[in-house]
């Protein structure tokens, strides 16, 4: 089927915007992408978005880091050769302290960027299809179809309570 | 007349190996080790019942929601509550057996505090007032979930009285509930610590760490999420009730139990990086006896990988903390962990010159002995106040 033309339904509440995904997925037009001004977990569901990967790389950054750590605290301590109250030169006991900041420190970064990476971030296009209603308080969902069939998409998110609003290529339009 | 469950006869059997193995051993040859048995498992079992109860005023404080009826059923353990204050007074029979300064001539003028009069009365207050403000905050609270005449018996009838007919007006119980949960979390704080200081740390009376009440009431915390979560699964496994909670309640308490197994190692640490910094011989001479002698240091390394590199490393997991099968077991090995955690502490003072660690079937007995009693505890509570036990799938107060 070709889908050239794209639709997108603007909610007011997350609930008409879960009501449109749903029905969305029991039509034949594919779902492109939704829009939330909110954490949405009931949208989340609807869309079965795929569990993040992004715990990964915060777990390969805290383990990085806590080894890094370690290994500075060490290198440094080895680099000045300094014996300090009869303490040897590479004490663990204290090093954990830099072991510990430098696990956080390392998981926070794994974190950031599995996010950016997840995310696909940063993004230096702007969206294509996109209204700036969706930076306020609104939900949207947009799905795509053939050029004929757009007037059944713009029915589906209408009967959910939503406004409408088509682009195609060229120029965009606004409906009601 | 109260139904009989199957665990009736189980409990009751647990209790009776308990005493007997108890009163044989103190009996016998060597009381000593039946006393230092029960010391253990009076602070280990005392401990999950006030830490239990702390889950649920640090529920109310916070004004958490996520909880759900997880803070009814850590209620459930002020049900030991008294038990826990009969076993202290027991403990006074035997001082001599615990305390190995009563048997010191040179305490170096710590004399003041440390006399047996003296330490009892204290912590005897203490503890009356920890218990005292529990209760009220569980009067309180079951005000705000129970309805009178529901169930009979003994608790209850004591609830009911006390309610009278009076109108309830929930607004005001809500903040003298807010204000009991906060009460109770200073009394912990205090109590603990004095429990802390003057039943473990005074057992080798010339070593001081100030962070030792610090890390007591922290380890009761620790252990008490544990057994809240072993109750919990275990009576949403259990098919004869309707108690049921969702994934997201496991997962929720199993995230809260993960933070405390990391503090409760970062208050051991701070101790000892501390004393490795000090390097003070009255000091560290309590650290290499327990970590680097034969036979405790094989203990203390177990101790370690038990309580803190296991849990941390599998409660990492997301879906572990939402099995309850697996974390019965792993909080119970944890629990176990932190009895021998006791007895590293307390063992060396008790047997400083042995090459073997000093541990028997009698100590297993009596420890199951103090479970039994914990049981039968908890489920008389639940006998007395059925509500708390029977919230459905899903349902959030």
């Amino acid at each position: 089927m070709a889908t050239d033309t794209y639709v997108m339904g603007i909610f007011g509440s997350e609930d008409q915007a879960v009501a449109a995904v749903h029905d969305l997925k029991k039509s034949a037009w594919p779902l492109v992408r939704t829009h939330s001004p909110i954490p949405s977990h009931k949208l989340a569901e609807a869309v079965q978005v795929k569990k993040s990967k992004a715990g990964w790389y915060t777990l390969f950054g805290g383990i990085i880091g806590f080894f890094s750590g370690f290994a500075l605290a060490i290198f440094t301590a080895v680099r000045w050769d300094l014996i300090v109250s009869g303490k040897p030169v590479v004490a663990l006991i204290p090093f954990v302290i830099v072991g510990f900041e430098f696990t956080i420190l390392f998981a926070i970064f794994g974190n950031l960027i599995g996010f950016l990476h997840q995310s696909k971030l940063p993004r230096l296009a702007n969206l294509k299809h996109y209204d700036s209603r969706l930076s306020g308080e609104h939900f949207g969902v947009l799905a795509s179809c053939a050029a004929d069939q757009q007037d059944g998409l713009q029915d589906l998110f209408r009967k959910n309570g939503g406004d409408v609003r088509v682009f195609d290529e060229q120029t965009p339009t606004n409906g009601r | 007349m109260q139904k009989k469950t199957p665990l009736q006869p189980i409990i009751a059997a647990l209790i009776v190996v308990g005493v007997g193995a108890f009163i044989f051993g103190v009996m016998g040859r060597n009381p000593d080790r039946a006393w230092q048995a029960y010391l253990i498992n009076f602070l280990l079992w005392s401990a999950i019942a006030q830490g239990g109860l702390l889950f649920s005023t640090v529920m109310t404080t916070t004004r958490a929601k996520w909880s759900g009826p997880l803070s009814g059923l850590s209620e459930a353990f002020t049900g030991f509550f008294p038990v826990s204050f009969v076993l202290f007074l027991i403990l006074f029979l035997g001082a001599p057996h615990v305390f190995p300064w009563l048997h010191s001539h040179d305490l170096h003028g710590k004399e003041v505090w440390l006399n047996l009069p003296f330490l009892f009365t204290r912590d005897l207050i203490g503890l009356l007032i920890l218990y005292g403000i529990g209760f009220v905050y569980l009067y309180h609270s079951l005000l705000l979930k129970v309805e009178p005449g529901d169930a009979d018996g003994a608790f209850r009838s004591i609830f009911n009285r006390l309610q009278g007919n009076r109108p309830r007006d929930p607004e005001r119980i809500k903040q003298r509930k807010g204000v009991f949960s906060i009460l109770y979390m200073l009394a912990f704080a205090l109590v603990l610590s004095l429990i802390g200081y003057d039943l473990v740390m005074s057992n080798d009376p010339h070593w001081i760490s100030t962070l030792f009440g610090a890390y007591t009431f922290v380890k009761a915390f620790y252990v008490g999420l544990g057994g809240l979560i072993i109750m919990a699964a275990v009576m949403h496994l259990y098919p004869g009730n309707d108690f049921r909670l969702d994934d997201a309640h496991f997962h929720d308490v199993g995230k809260l139990f993960f933070a405390f197994c990391l503090v409760w190692a970062d208050f051991f640490y701070v101790q000892l990086v501390v004393i490795w910094y000090g390097n003070i011989p009255e000091e560290t001479a309590y650290i290499i006896e327990r970590t680097m002698a034969i036979p405790w240091r094989y203990l203390a390394w177990s101790i370690f990988v038990v309580c803190f590199v296991l849990p941390f490393c599998i409660l990492l997991n997301k879906k572990v903390k939402t099995m309850p099968k697996f974390m019965i077991v792993l909080c119970g090995c944890i629990i176990t962990g932190i009895w021998f955690e006791h007895l590293l502490l307390l063992g060396p003072s008790f047997h400083p010159e042995t090459h073997v660690l000093p541990f028997a079937l009698s100590d297993v007995l009596i420890s199951l002995g103090f479970m039994g009693l914990m049981l039968a505890a908890v489920s008389f509570f639940f006998r007395q106040f059925p509500e708390l036990a029977r919230i459905g799938k899903g349902e959030v107060r």
